[in-house]
Parts: structure tokens; C-alpha cells; sequence
């Protein structure tokens, strides 16, 4: 049973984190590889929202993820906004530079040492007895917030107005654009919401196990999932999840824990054999990438 | 009174090189269907991406000459704005988002300033009720015709008081392309919307539209009420397949070109 809660636990990171890669690259066909520093971004950003809010934890996590939303759709204002209509290859290697930029802006402004959050915020981590076998109180929150999420981006998408755009402009952005949708409005949300997801799972990762400059390796591991089920597919993400997190946990638990790192990799390796456009992706969105 | 939609002089040059529209100069008044007849190369659709703010895309941009909408210059706006100020393209291809449904694609538009959403989908609905009955379908998988329904249902959404629509007609069977002409004709006549329509198949233009222009090369080469370019002997002989006498070699080429269009 434990293997289970460990499988959904990890399962729910990744899916957090994908949806992140997702919503961008269905978006502006961008694949966002700072995603994973954006995340610890938004961890560190908790430690300092913890300091100045010292006794409302609430507020501190309230404040940290609203901030990380505004860094989300200022990256895309004043940088990736820049990129539109130049080559995707472009893009991306800006997304590189400024993963390398925050990276070194995190161990400028917070140092390189291991961090608890969850002291800043004078919160307890509680593990907590579920269906025999145990689960922490930020691994639980993890599964509830990756539910969440998903429910609420499928609401979005599906029936609100903006979502509606989100996806039009998805599909053909020349069009979107002379049915009166502002791409950079449509851009800027959807950078801004990726960060959001990415924050919310380098929040609770931090809260669950620490925080330092080593987070953006998970953030890294997540990639392989939303390839996995196909780089445009949210449903994917969640399924790409759940293979690379059951394939990681159960190599570790009868192979050897060091091979954890690499797991995610090589079932990405496999899947680009067997099916390089993921299992709910489509051939024709390779084709661009 | 000054028209609605005014292009004067305008020259359009593609990347370095290519001049594809030379000087046009040509207007739209309130509530009238206007056709722009040419050939293919004749300058029609650029001068429509002109219109609607689409040149930068094709390495393409404007080095004389003007666009007024509503006496506002349209110079260096984008075309998400040139919606909004109530200019509304309906493209020749990929006309519609086919991962969405009938009413998803209707939402997907953004009504110019001062439109009541509402009412302009409870009109076309009206104007288009098959669509109605497909609200819940795929877009991607409407006929042609359904597609070009549910085109310019999403263009109406969006409140325009110019509508440019790219070919009406391509790809579509005679009957379909002469309902879809009288639909536009209730549009204008109900909504007061004009309508600037470019087509190879000046027949089916020249039937609806109030006035026309013809272009060959990127030049207006002759214009006048649809009544008048009807009984044009050009117009009679090159775009309406006429039998008149043939006057040179280049003529006989462009006879026998057209003839194909109309085949």
C-alpha cells in the first residue's frame, strides 16, 4: 500500500509540474525549459513572503503564489513576448538563458543552503495514517492540489470564454487574431497560469522535503512526463505522470534508489521509439516541435 | 459624406522586390456590397491583408498610399485592434478552428466595442440555422459549405461594419455558393453591414454586389455598379465566359485562363 501512496504522491508532482509545460506549448508552441526554475523561484519566493508575514502562514502562501502568477506574465511581457514571430528554436533557447539567469539569481539572493519553508512558516509536516500505510501532510496536499488543478483548467478550458480563446489561439493563432483574441493577452495568461502550477508544486515540494537549488532536477523530471502523453494533451500529462512516477518508484524499490534520476529518461527514450508523439498527442504537433 | 472604407493610392510590396499592388484606389460606402474581381496574382487578396492588418506575416507592407476606416488611418495597427474597430476578415482557407465545437468557435470571437454578444449570435443563428442544429459538432468535421456558414457566423459575432470575405465560392458546389450569396445579402440588408467581397466567380459576385472593381496586376483597371460591369464586353468576354472576338495573343491567353476559372 505504501508503494501505492509513494506512486500517487510522485505521480501528483509530476502531473503538477507538466501541466506547466502543457499549457505553454499548446498555447505558443514554446517548450518553456525554465519551467523547473520559475518553480523554485516561486519556492524561494515563499521564504521571503514567510519573513515578512511572519504568523500568517496563509497569507505568506497567498502572497508567494499570487507573485509567482505576476513573474509568470512578466517573464512572458518583457521577454518571450519579444520572441513572437521569430523561429520557435529562438524561443526556446531564451527559455534556456533565462533558466541559467535564475538559477544563478536564487544562489545570489538566497544562497545555495537547504532551506525549511515550512519552519519559516511555523508549520508542521504531519504524517498521516492512510489505507495502512502512511502519507505526509504535504504529499496528501499534493495529490488534492494536482486534483484540483486539473478539474479547474478543464473547466476553464472547456467552458469559459478565455479558455475557449486559449485553445482557438492553440490552434491557429492568425485566425484567433482576426476573430479580435489579443495573442499577447492569450500569452501572457498562459505563462502567467503555467507559473501559477508550477508554484503551487515547488511550494508544497518545499513544504514536503526542503528546498534548495537541486528542485529544478524534479522540474526536469517532469519533462519526460508531458512527453510521455503528448506535449499538447493536459489529460496526457496526467497519465505521462503517473507512468514515469510508477516506473520510478518501483525502480527503486526493487532495483537500486540510485537509478532514480535516470528512470524518467529512459521510459521518455522508449516512448520517442515507440511513439514519438506521445500517447494522447498528435503527430501533426511533433511535426512542429 | 465620406465612405465607410477608403484605400487610396495604396502600394504593396512583398519582401524586397515584389510589387503586388500598384496605386489602387478604391471605396466602400455604408451598407454596400462591393466585389473585387481579378485574376489570381491580380493583388485582391493582398489587398484585403492590407485591409485587415495581415501584410506583416507575408514579409509584405504598404509603401504608399493610405487605408481609412471610418476616417482613422489603419497604418501600423495590429489586427486584433482592426477587429475590434469593426473590420472583420473571413479567410479563403482555414476559415474556422476545427478542434472546437459550432458554438465553442462562435465564442471564441470577440465582439468590436459596443456589440451585444447576445443578440449578434441569436442572429446568426437566424441568418444560419443549420448551424443551430450543429452547435454541439465539430468544426472539423462540417462540410465545405458548413464550414463557410459557421466563417462568417464567427465574423458577425465579432460586430463588424465591414465585412471582408476571401471567395466564397472556392471549393463549393454551385447551389451551395448561391445560397451562401443571398445569406450575405440578408446579412447587409438586416445588420446594415458592408460587405467586401473578393471572387474569381465574378457571376456570383457581380449578382449580389452593388459595385466592383477589377484588377489585373495589382491595378484597378476598371470599376463601375455591378449593372454596368455585367454588360461590360471585358467583363462579358474574360470573366463571364462571353464569346467576343478575340484581339491578341495575350488576350486569347487570358480568354483561354479564364475560361478555365469558369469551366
Amino acid at each position: 500500500m505504501q508503494l501505492a501512496i509513494n506512486i500517487a504522491v510522485l505521480a501528483a508532482i509530476y502531473a503538477l509540474i507538466a501541466c506547466g509545460y502543457v499549457l505553454i506549448y499548446r498555447v505558443s508552441r514554446v517548450l518553456n525549459l525554465a519551467h523547473g526554475e520559475l518553480m523554485m523561484l516561486s519556492s524561494y519566493l515563499l521564504l521571503t513572503t514567510a519573513s515578512l508575514f511572519s504568523g500568517n502562514p496563509l497569507i505568506a502562501l497567498g502572497v508567494a503564489v499570487g507573485l509567482s502568477l505576476c513573474v509568470g506574465v512578466l517573464v512572458y511581457l518583457f521577454l518571450m513576448r519579444r520572441m513572437t514571430g521569430e523561429m520557435v528554436l529562438a524561443a526556446v533557447l531564451t527559455t534556456v538563458a533565462l533558466g541559467v539567469l535564475l538559477r544563478g539569481l536564487v544562489v545570489l539572493i538566497w544562497s545555495a543552503q537547504q532551506q525549511n519553508p515550512a519552519q519559516a512558516l511555523g508549520w508542521v509536516n504531519y504524517s498521516l495514517p492512510v489505507f495502512g500505510g502512511r502519507i505526509s501532510a504535504a504529499g496528501a496536499g499534493l495529490i488534492m492540489t494536482t486534483a484540483l488543478v486539473y478539474v479547474g483548467l478543464f473547466l476553464f478550458l472547456r467552458f469559459t470564454r478565455y479558455g475557449i480563446r486559449m485553445r482557438a489561439a492553440g490552434q491557429n493563432p492568425l485566425l484567433a487574431a482576426q476573430r479580435g483574441i489579443s495573442l499577447h493577452v492569450i500569452y501572457a495568461l498562459a505563462w502567467g497560469l503555467s507559473t501559477l502550477t508550477g508554484a503551487l508544486a515547488g511550494i508544497l515540494i518545499s513544504l514536503d522535503s526542503g528546498l534548495d537549488s537541486t528542485m529544478v532536477l524534479i522540474g526536469l523530471k517532469a519533462f519526460p512526463a508531458a512527453l510521455v502523453g503528448g506535449l499538447d494533451s493536459l489529460a496526457g500529462a496526467l497519465i505521462g505522470a503517473l507512468i514515469i512516477a510508477a516506473a520510478e518508484v518501483l525502480m527503486i524499490y526493487y532495483v537500486d534508489a540510485l537509478l532514480s534520476d535516470v528512470v524518467p529518461f529512459l521510459v521518455l527514450i522508449l516512448m520517442l521509439i515507440v511513439r514519438p508523439w506521445g500517447l494522447f498527442g498528435t503527430r501533426e504537433e511533433l511535426d512542429r516541435v | 459624406m465620406s465612405a465607410l472604407l477608403q484605400v487610396e493610392k495604396l502600394e504593396v510590396v512583398y519582401g524586397r522586390a515584389i510589387t503586388a499592388i500598384q496605386g489602387i484606389t478604391l471605396n466602400a460606402n455604408k451598407g454596400e456590397i462591393v466585389a473585387l474581381l481579378g485574376t489570381n496574382g491580380a493583388g485582391k487578396t493582398t489587398t484585403l491583408r492590407a485591409i485587415s492588418g495581415f501584410l506583416g506575416l507575408d514579409d509584405a507592407r504598404v509603401t504608399e498610399g493610405a487605408i481609412h476606416f471610418k476616417n482613422e488611418n489603419l497604418a501600423n495597427r495590429p489586427p486584433y485592434l482592426i477587429t475590434k474597430l469593426g473590420i472583420v476578415l473571413v479567410p479563403e482557407r482555414d476559415k474556422v478552428f476545427p478542434n472546437l465545437s459550432v458554438v465553442e468557435n462562435l465564442a471564441a470571437s470577440v465582439p468590436a466595442s459596443g456589440a451585444d454578444r447576445k443578440r449578434l449570435e441569436e442572429m446568426t443563428f437566424a441568418f444560419f440555422p443549420k448551424l443551430a442544429e450543429l452547435r454541439a459538432r465539430t468544426a472539423g468535421l462540417l462540410s465545405g459549405g458548413e464550414r463557410q456558414m459557421l466563417a462568417l457566423a464567427s465574423a458577425i459575432v465579432c460586430g463588424p461594419e465591414l465585412l471582408l470575405v476571401d471567395e466564397l465560392s472556392l471549393g463549393l458546389a454551385p447551389v451551395v455558393v448561391e445560397d451562401l450569396a443571398q445569406r450575405l445579402v440578408e446579412i447587409r440588408n438586416q445588420l446594415g453591414i458592408t460587405i467586401l467581397l473578393v471572387e474569381q466567380n465574378a457571376a456570383v459576385a457581380l449578382s449580389i454586389a452593388d459595385r466592383g472593381y477589377v484588377l489585373e496586376n495589382g491595378r484597378v483597371v476598371l470599376d463601375g455598379d455591378a449593372t454596368r460591369l455585367k454588360n461590360h464586353p471585358d467583363i462579358q468576354e474574360f470573366y463571364l465566359g462571353g464569346a467576343g472576338e478575340r484581339r491578341s495573343y495575350r488576350d486569347v491567353k487570358q480568354y483561354r485562363r479564364s475560361r478555365r476559372w469558369y469551366g
